[in-house]
């Protein structure tokens, strides 16, 4: 019975010490529509290894929302709970998000948005890259490719997320600056590189080699269509080919020559973020992340900008293996 | 008198003869309402892409005819697709990050590794639902989740690159002009199609779907018929798994989901009934070629993706409905 009481003594108290230690820095919670992908894998890969998390300054628990805007919810409900300190937010649907901003809004916890972006002004700051802009650049580097005239396809991401709507403005943009150009097909792949390839071989059979430029709308799906081309017996030289995002798959292509990537740099997204929420718990904060240093057009201006827009960096042959190396 | 009964024999007779060739039948009216709207759609490099295209859903669906056949149901096959793809492909990636120490192996070791990560997890399904009494649907739901989960913990997520060229052979390579999932489709078929028509376990396979109870009374191991349906099926979701693989380019953790619900439907469009028992496998061939081919002619016509599983949804209630007016008729 004694030994009973001191074990429940000994645990109360390391308990207590623990809950102590919690108390001293402060909690940041990131809620994340999923973790299933390579991209939010590198995004939170980043988010561990911010300086002031392996410094020990700020204590940071990860929240898989396992593409389902209800468990996101959730997630927020039981930061709420917790005392949280602020939140990093990644949503998985621009509308759905909004009552879970404003939840953390009503309980006084400062959320900042990263990635993709939720309709909610409260907000207190959103870093992240424009998706419009880098649908332009992508369809852009096909359109100069072929020379302004030819047939091109689009492989469109899950219609109504916010990255396939951005990224067909951007790509509607680039392709008014060509009338010549001819949009054969215009079809979604829901970012698979599987569905992608089924795709591509039914429309060159129908479009044969009238088919000049292949924008697909991420890299996965890009990657599915070079297969096709191969698979057809075509040389994928003879197509100018695009995708968004750099995963490492799409990196190695870039440096094979098979086709162009635009990097989104989910790293920068994550270390932005996470150090515009520490400013907002820990007065006189300075930014710890390197991401400031490397990106000159991205001022840190003391953490308050409402928006913080991360450049893409278009992936090419000079740069490529510097991006794969850090993939290692 | 004699005249009813020949009536009666009649139309059992054509509601059977219906109910064998009706998706046949189907599957040929499309395919001329198709060459005649489209003319890609008869030339050879568009059959071959059909044939391919069906190949991966094929596998799995006779794999999941053989456990439909004894009363059950694979939910898994998505996700062992997925993982049996992500192992076999660490052993035979090039990538120092995402390959296995000593990557990679030779063509063998990964092909037996992906084929045996399959049987591993239908092997466990088998287990639970044979001698555990736990329902199929629940057992290959669990699964379903599980090997999903494993696979996302075997590659964090990342998908494994850099596969061996004899690796990729499986789903991009070609003899005498047919494609390696195409020869692999027809070898399994051929084989399934053999094992239940011509072998005493096809016959037990039969009996222990059809009527369980009898089938036991006369001595068959119906446990034991019902555990080996599901080594079966993950058997064949692990080659499925490698040939995706093979065909993407890299093995994606992300692969092969809802891919059971494909398989399901070319079964059930195929004329096997769900309450087991009845059904062949060349039915099922014709649902896996039915699907593919409405998809791929939708996509050369040009038709939005979203009316493909409109009318994909109801070919699987009309394929139902038949098999019903079979049932009320026999």
């Amino acid at each position: 019975m004694t030994k009973l009481l001191k074990t429940m003594t000994l645990a109360a108290a390391f308990m207590g010490s623990t809950a102590a230690i919690a108390q001293d820095v402060p909690r940041i919670g990131a809620a994340v529509y999923g973790l299933n992908a390579e991209f939010m894998q590198l995004w939170a890969a980043a988010l561990e290894q911010h300086p002031a998390v392996v410094e020990g300054k700020v204590n940071v628990t990860i929240f898989d929302g396992r593409y389902d805007a209800l468990v996101q919810q959730e997630q927020f409900e039981t930061m709420i709970t917790q005392g949280f300190d602020a939140i990093i937010f990644v949503p998985i649907d621009i509308e759905a998000g909004a009552t879970a901003v404003q939840a953390a809004h009503d309980a006084g916890i400062p959320v900042v948005g990263s990635n993709t972006r939720v309709n909610s002004d409260l907000l207190l700051s959103y870093v992240g890259s424009d998706d419009v802009q880098s649908g332009y650049m992508e369809a852009r580097y096909v359109l100069d490719q072929i020379g302004c005239e030819g047939g091109v396809v689009i492989i469109e991401g899950p219609i109504g997320q916010s990255a396939q709507i951005e990224r067909l403005e951007g790509n509607m943009q680039a392709l008014a600056e060509c009338p010549d150009v001819t949009v054969l097909e215009q079809q979604t792949a829901n970012w698979s590189r599987a569905e992608a390839q089924t795709l591509m071989e039914n429309w060159l059979t129908r479009h044969g080699d009238n088919i000049k430029g292949v924008i697909g709308q991420n890299d996965e799906m890009a990657l599915g269509a070079i297969e096709a081309i191969r698979g057809a017996g075509l040389d994928v030289n003879d197509f100018a080919i695009a995708g968004i995002d750099g995963v490492t798959d799409a990196l190695m292509a870039v440096k094979n020559g098979d086709m162009a990537s635009i990097l989104q740099d989910g790293a920068a997204q994550a270390q932005g973020a996470l150090d515009v929420a520490i400013a907002a718990v820990l007065d006189g904060y300075e930014p710890m992340s390197p991401i400031w240093e490397q990106y000159a057009d991205m001022p840190w201006n003391g953490g308050t900008d409402a928006e913080y827009n991360v450049p893409w960096t278009p992936v090419t042959a000079e740069n490529v293996d510097a991006l794969l190396e850090m993939r290692q | 008198m004699t005249g009813k009964t020949h009536r009666q024999d009649f139309k059992a007779y054509a509601a059977d003869y219906g109910q064998r060739y009706g998706i046949l039948i189907a599957l040929v009216l499309v395919c001329v309402a198709l060459s005649v709207a489209n003319e890609f759609f008869l030339t050879q490099r568009n059959i071959i892409n059909v044939l391919r295209q069906a190949s991966i859903n094929g596998i799995l669906a006779i794999g999941m005819t053989f456990v439909i056949l004894t009363r059950g149901i694979d939910l898994s096959v998505g996700s062992v697709v997925a993982l049996a793809g992500v192992v076999s492909a660490s052993f035979a990636t090039t990538s120092a990050t995402a390959g296995i120490a000593g990557a990679p192996y030779g063509f063998y070791i990964a092909i037996s590794i992906g084929i045996l990560v399959g049987m591993a997890a239908g092997w466990i399904n088998g287990i639970l639902v044979a001698y555990f009494n736990v329902p199929a649907f629940v057992t290959t739901l669990g699964m379903l989740s599980a090997a999903r989960g494993l696979t996302l913990l075997y590659t964090g997520g990342r998908p494994v690159p850099s596969l061996t060229p004899e690796y990729r052979y499986v789903g991009t390579g070609d003899v005498f002009g047919i494609p390696m999932p195409i020869i692999l489709f027809a070898v399994v078929f051929i084989a399934a199609f053999l094992v239940l028509s011509s072998t005493r376990f096809g016959r037990h396979v039969y009996a222990a779907g059809g009527n369980p109870h009898a089938a036991r009374v006369s001595g068959i191991n119906v446990k034991r018929v019902r555990m080996m349906v599901y080594v079966i099926s993950g058997a064949l979701a692990g080659l499925a798994g490698m040939i995706l693989a093979a065909r993407t380019g890299s093995a994606l953790p992300q692969a092969g989901i809802a891919y059971e619900l494909d398989a399901i439907a070319a079964v059930v469009i195929g004329g096997t009934s769900l309450s087991g028992g009845v059904g062949r496998v060349t039915g099922t061939l014709i649902g896996a070629l039915l699907i593919s081919v409405v998809n791929n002619g939708l996509d050369l016509m040009g038709v939005e993706s979203y009316y493909q599983q409109v009318i994909k949804g109801m070919l699987i209630v009309a394929a139902v409905m038949l098999d019903q007016a079979r049932h009320k008729h026999a």
